[in-house]
């Protein structure tokens, strides 16, 4: 056991993004149990006969065995580094090379708006205005499909710094006040609480937040209700978001935190959004050493936690 | 006296949009599209601020960043690293040489980015 233990397979496997019998430790406890097999073999055999031809034979098959699947743990691992650094370049190239032209469209508009707004009527401000709230869609998309492929090749890496709750919660709610305004929602923060500093990554402790946020928006009716509370409980600070949303169906809370998921009733009642908003924050929230959970009744609402080791 | 910003920059998209506004908040602006030439300007410009991408021609800004930092005048002046590369290797490195503040290009507006700006320069 100890063998298997020091290899440690599954981290080998979630590391290189394949199951775990792909993995070359594993490749390698297989060879070494075909060696015993085949020794063990050449035993008997050589006591039953006393023939050097027969043995001779035997010993060259295990050898020839042995050299086969020695070649093919080789190929395997090259294979697997290479792919391996192809996705990595292709995020790097992807990051880059896609959000550039984003990042100008966002600030060409940006700067239409706010400066060289003079002249243009009200339609044509309008349509703008939707290019720039397009480009900052998409660039939302990239963001999210990278960070997917950084967690699904376990290289979604985060900072450690102390990051102060109450504050991310202000900056997120401002940031998404339009919105939650447009539907005339309800939205009451109770942050009475003093000890909101956390130990996390800030930019990615925002992205959970604003993901359960904008899905309490984007599900929940018109002039409804969003509470949200900061609880200290056993060394953890819990987020909390309520709200009397859409809620999601019993018979698909299981998978809500699988990537691309969508449950029926989220799709009908809001066509937009790419289902990998909560995989991304569990995975997030488990690596930053806290834990995700939720409640849900469809009809009536839906209420998700999650909690952070405090700083 | 208006506050001079450099803007290093290499894609002309952006560094037009970013220089257009910052003109318009009333900055002085002096733009340079690789690492030699904002080493260059760095030197005979005197900027308050310097505005840096990493991936530049010539010169990439991690040696631009290097040079500034050796140099005793220039290393006074704050930096703000834009770029859209954002692995936790490029910034813990940035941090490491000295930048004060790091931040994606994609996830940032030009105001959010003035108003950084603002805040280090302290006006």
């Amino acid at each position: 056991m100890e063998v298997i233990n020091d290899f440690d397979l599954k981290k080998q496997a979630d590391e290189l993004g394949v199951s775990v019998w792909k993995t070359p430790s594993f490749l390698l406890i297989v060879m070494g149990v075909i060696i015993i097999v085949a020794m063990t073999a050449i035993y008997f055999i050589s006591r039953k006969y006393d023939q050097p031809e027969i043995l001779m034979g035997v010993e060259s098959a295990v050898v020839v065995i042995i050299l086969i699947i020695g070649n093919s743990i080789i190929r395997q691992v090259d294979g697997m580094a290479r792919l391996n650094k192809l996705k990595t370049e292709f995020v790097s190239v992807a990051s880059h090379q896609l959000r550039t032209p984003l990042s100008a469209i966002r600030w060409e508009t940006e700067l239409l708006l706010s400066k060289f707004g003079c002249g243009l009527n009200e339609k044509q401000c309008k349509s703008i205005e939707t290019i720039n709230t397009l480009a900052t869609r998409m660039t939302r998309l990239v963001n999210d499909l990278l960070d997917v492929t950084r967690i699904d090749q376990g290289r979604l890496i985060l900072r450690k710094e102390k990051v102060n709750m109450a504050e991310v919660v202000d900056e997120i709610t401002e940031s998404l006040l339009l919105l939650v305004k447009a539907k005339k929602l309800h939205l009451t923060v109770n942050k009475k609480n003093k000890k909101t500093l956390v130990m996390a990554d800030k930019d990615k402790i925002k992205l959970v937040i604003e993901n359960l946020l904008s899905n309490s928006i984007k599900y929940t009716a018109d002039n409804g209700k969003i509470d949200i509370n900061l609880i200290v409980r056993d060394g953890f600070l819990v987020f909390a978001i309520r709200d009397n949303g859409v809620g999601i169906p019993k018979e698909q809370q299981a998978q809500v935190f699988s990537k691309f998921f969508r449950s029926d009733n989220a799709v009908k009642y809001q066509t937009e959004g790419t289902g990998l908003g909560l995989y991304i924050a569990k995975n997030i929230v488990e690596q930053s050493g806290g834990r995700i959970w939720f409640q849900s009744i469809e009809e009536v609402g839906s209420d998700f936690s999650f909690s952070l080791p405090l700083a | 006296m208006n506050k001079k910003i450099l803007v290093v920059e290499d894609e002309s998209s952006l560094q037009d949009a970013m220089r257009e506004f910052l003109l318009a908040e009333k900055f002085a602006v002096v733009v340079a599209s690789d690492g030699e030439m904002a080493l260059k300007l760095a030197k005979s410009e005197k900027p308050d601020l310097i505005l840096l991408d990493i991936i530049l021609p010539k010169k990439n800004g991690f040696d631009v960043l290097i040079e500034l930092k050796a140099d005793n005048v220039m290393k006074k002046i704050p930096i703000i690293l834009l770029t859209n590369l954002e692995s936790a290797d490029d910034v813990d490195r940035a941090f490491s040489l000295g930048v004060s503040t790091y931040l994606v290009k994609a996830n940032y507006k030009l105001e959010e980015i003035v108003e950084k700006i603002k805040e280090m320069l302290k006006i």
